[in-house]
């Protein structure tokens, strides 16, 4: 390190120029061997750099010239806010300066005050490789774990032939110890799933899933606000801890450009001139060495970086509720608790994933009439509709759909119209020699007030994950068809990828915003991201049809798998997040 | 001899030559039961269900394809074996008959019908009193057709070989209302006509016996019946065997007092063109 360097950066600690590099100073000087890496590349940039000057504290507070940071996060959903959580709870992470920036509220969070009889709509299939990075950073012992529930079993059928494939948790921990179909497949290598814990500062306990031999969920059932509140406590600890992690809540960015006409120059040694500008709508300006995009699907950053996205828009919904249901109507062992239900119908799948004390949280995809439709029917009916939704006929289920009104008012009268068929279908089932009776899902007997709503499904795919200064995790990277529940474990995958690899850069010296610091990161979640995008939209369009061949095929296969245990293993493993193609963790 | 028999005796003898040879397989490895076990959900020498209902035959599999061959051989050979060719629909038509069925029940006259189950009899259809109607209504050219034929609503073959009550029932309502096709049509109880309205129906339904009868049949035509079925008949059954509302959701038995005309005009029917 010159003394140049040295004495331009003394002279920011003075100033406070910029806290972000004092803080990598303060970083650096707490590890003399980082440091003297550090240099190398701290040389390369001021190489570049135009002049040293250390006095843009006082135009910064003036007007146009933007704060500096290392990593600004747009976008505070939960991709966003675990990915300030990681950063901060890293030993070399976090040393940086961090902005996160949202447009809707993130204290609010903090408010979160449940009713144990009340369930929120959004719901996420939490997969244990999810939780256990929830752990690492803190964010899980947060949680009420009595809102948690656990989802031990599945139960999955294609509604036009009622070919049926059951997953049971504990069987995918029997196979554990073997090595993996899947991966031997896609990878070639047998390594065990990566753990980042050793990186972060938060070290809690670390419990290995593979490991726990009693209880083995397949995933756990969470509120997504439930998780939001975990990670804004958990933020807050890192502030009050003196970590720099500012939130700009309720602001908007407007516009990001990529060079400003004045101050690129920080404190002297590194060029900024291609760091990405952040334009918020509180007339602040941010100027930041990495750009994070969790922003969701129609991510600004991402058409900022001009990075191309392709995919289509489903023609479906989801529309979400909060059911309340009747457990001793289930014929499944112990009254099905812990099991998720899903019908795969012409129009889109219905699940049903468990909550705790009666309660379940439905994601229903159809079409967008029928979602509006379900949206305005009575309870009663809607009620009646959903337990149809997964016992009846498509045919009848047509039927009774083609019967709400325009105002949402049943034009026939549901209960009768589905008991008269549910009584043939019985009539018919009773003859029929079967060799085990499948498991009935509960019956639904209420759906909480104000929960319905519909979601627009898509499929998008980026081209790529990072540019220079950029990099996008979460829906802003991959949206996904909901049928596998797996969305937002992808973007967690993304992040707890993410911090891995920007603490590795740390502590390597390189520059975090480069972009052959981030490639690791891309190269890592590129191929899983996409194989699961794939295997997901193959899946919706093969259950999509009735076309009779089709399903004709796609039940043999069912059956099938069902019954061939260790590709069923390996097909929980790998949606469990327990297994998962990698490329870069062969090295 | 009956259908009935028929099977019994052709399917048992196969199954007695098939059992013996699979004597041989018995002592097979565990592992290849449990792969069998992937592709066929049961034994094919089993039938799949119990009695379901009045005449009902459960057959197994293997039963049931040996009889759908076999009738499809006799039927193509003597179409007058009514016993043979209701025996070929019922075989083949399981995954169309729930199509059917499907097409019903997003019908509410279908659903009533399926709720009702209405039976078509002389007795039911009080064809005395079809008799006293005016000329040109429904109910009376309905009667005439049958006396024209000699035939009574009470000498359709009863189903045997439909494995579900419902869709016994399905078969058992298309047949009973084949003769009010002929009204509506005006197509005639000849070869031809029976292939027009095969034709027709096959657009309709797409049941596979329909079909077979329709591409098959006109081997048997002299020239001038075929030139008559290709020139008319089958375009006429293209223009409206699609177009038409679906006969299967017709309560027919409600329209006997209304003229032929006003009854074609509602079903989007144009009689076929006479030559
Ligand atoms: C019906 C349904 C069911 C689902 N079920 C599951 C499931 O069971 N399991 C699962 O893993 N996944 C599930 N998902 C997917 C999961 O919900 C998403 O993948 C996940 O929420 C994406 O999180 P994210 O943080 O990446 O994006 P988002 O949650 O979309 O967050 C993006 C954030 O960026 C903010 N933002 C956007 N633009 C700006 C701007 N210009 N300025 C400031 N802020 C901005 C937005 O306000 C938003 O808060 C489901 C999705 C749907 C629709």
């Amino acid at each position: 390190m010159t003394a140049g360097t040295l004495s331009h950066l003394a002279a920011a600690v003075r100033t406070k120029a910029s806290t972000a590099s004092a803080a990598r100073a303060a970083f650096r000087a707490s590890s003399p061997f980082i440091s003297a890496q550090r240099a190398t590349s701290t040389v390369r940039f001021s190489s570049s750099s135009q002049s040293g000057s250390a006095g843009n504290d006082a135009s910064n507070s003036l007007n146009g010239t933007p704060e500096q940071y290392d990593v600004v996060i747009v976008g505070g959903g939960i991709a966003g806010s675990a990915l300030a959580c990681a950063l901060a709870s890293g030993r070399a992470s976090g040393t940086q300066k961090i902005a996160l920036i949202e447009a809707f509220d993130l204290s609010g969070h903090m408010q979160w005050s449940p009713k144990p009889d009340q369930y929120s709509n959004r719901v996420s299939s939490l997969t244990p490789r999810s939780v256990l990075f929830l752990k690492q950073i803190g964010v899980w012992s947060e949680l009420d774990l009595s809102r948690v529930a656990p989802c031990e079993g599945m139960q999955v059928w294609d509604g036009v032939s009622g070919a049926r494939i059951t997953f049971d948790g504990a069987d995918a921990k029997k196979d554990s110890t073997r090595s993996s179909f899947l991966r031997q497949v896609f990878s070639g290598a047998s390594s065990t799933p990566a753990s980042s814990a050793e990186f972060f500062d938060d070290q809690q306990q670390q419990p290995d899933f593979s490991k726990e031999q009693e209880s083995s969920p397949l995933a756990y059932m969470t509120e997504n606000l439930h998780v939001q509140y975990g990670l804004q406590k958990q933020i807050l600890a890192h502030k009050a801890r003196g970590i720099q992690l500012d939130i700009f809540e309720r602001t908007k960015v407007q516009d990001i450009s990529s060079n400003t006409s004045s101050g690129q120059e920080s404190d002297a040694s590194v060029d900024i001139s291609d760091w990405p500008v952040i334009q918020l709508d509180n007339g602040r300006k941010l100027q930041t060495r990495l750009l994070v995009g969790a922003d969701g699907v129609n991510s600004p950053v991402r058409t900022f970086a001009k990075i191309e996205s392709l995919g289509w828009d489903y023609s479906q919904f989801g529309l979400v509720a909060t059911l309340q249901i009747d457990p001793s109507t289930s014929t499944a062992p112990d009254q099905g608790k812990g099991i998720a239900w899903q019908r795969f119908l012409p129009t889109g799948p219905i699940a049903m994933l468990p909550l705790n004390n009666g309660f379940a949280s439905l994601v229903w995809s159809t079409t967008p009439k029928i979602a509006q439709d379900l949206k305005k029917l009575p309870a009663k009916e809607f009620c009646a509709l959903v337990n149809a939704a997964f016992n009846a006929s498509p045919a009848e289920l047509e039927y009774l759909c083609k019967n709400i009104g325009p105002d949402g008012q049943p034009l026939v009268d549901f209960q009768s119209e589905i008991e008269w068929r549910a009584s043939v279908q019985d009539a018919e089932k009773g003859g029929i020699n079967r060799g085990r009776e499948d498991y009935k899902a509960p019956k639904v007997v209420d759906v909480q007030e104000n929960t319905r709503a519909p979601f627009p499904l898509r499929m998008r795919n980026s081209n790529s994950y990072v540019e220079d200064r950029v990099v996008l995790v979460g829906d802003a990277a991959h949206t996904v068809h909901p049928l596998a529940g797996q969305g937002l474990n992808q973007g967690l995958a993304d992040v707890e990828c993410l911090a891995r690899v920007i603490e590795q850069g740390l502590l390597s010296g390189s520059d975090i915003g480069n972009i052959h610091s981030l490639t690791p990161y891309s190269s890592e979640r590129f191929f899983p991201n996409l194989a699961m995008l794939g295997t997901v939209d193959k899946l919706s369009k093969l259950y999509n049809t009735d076309f009779g061949p089709v399903v004709w095929a796609r039940s043999l296969g069912l059956t099938a798998v069902d019954n061939m245990g260790p590709i069923k293993t390996e097909i929980m493993r790998f949606a469990m997040g327990l297994e998962e193609p990698t490329s870069s963790r062969r090295v | 001899m009956s259908a009935r028999t028929i099977t019994a005796a052709t399917a048992n003898a196969t199954i007695a030559s098939i059992r013996a040879r699979s004597l041989a397989l018995t002592r097979r490895p565990a592992h290849w039961t449990r792969c069998a076990t992937l592709f066929t959900c049961r034994s094919p020498l089993e039938p799949p269900t119990g009695k379901l209902y009045e005449g009902h035959i459960p057959i197994s599999p293997l039963q049931r394809s040996i009889l759908a061959v076999g009738s499809a051989f006799t039927a193509l050979a003597n179409p007058l074996r009514g016993d043979m060719v209701a025996a070929l629909g019922e075989t083949t038509g399981g995954m169309f008959l729930a199509r059917i069925r499907d097409q019903m029940l997003l019908d509410p006259e279908g659903r009533r019908i399926l709720r009702e189950r209405p039976k078509i009899t002389s007795e039911s259809m009080q064809l005395d009193a079809l008799r006293q109607l005016p000329d040109g209504t429904f109910g009376r050219e309905y009667v005439r057709f049958l006396d024209d034929q000699q035939v009574s609503p009470d000498t359709r073959e009863p189903v045997h070989f439909v494995d579900s009550e419902e869709l016994a029932y399905v078969m058992q309502r298309y047949r009973e209302t084949h003769d009010f096709y002929h009204t509506l049509t005006g197509l005639p109880v000849t070869v031809d006509g029976e292939i027009a309205l095969k034709w027709f129906e096959m657009l309709q339904t797409g049941l596979p016996m329909t079909m077979l009868s329709s591409f098959f049949g006109p081997l048997r035509l002299t020239s001038e019946e075929r030139s008559r079925l290709h020139e008319y008949y089958i375009p006429w059954a293209l223009e409206y065997g699609s177009s038409s509302k679906l006969l299967m959701n017709v309560r027919w038995e409600e329209w006997m007092d209304r003229p032929v005309e006003e009854v074609q005009r509602e079903l989007g029917v144009q009689p076929c063109p006479q030559v």
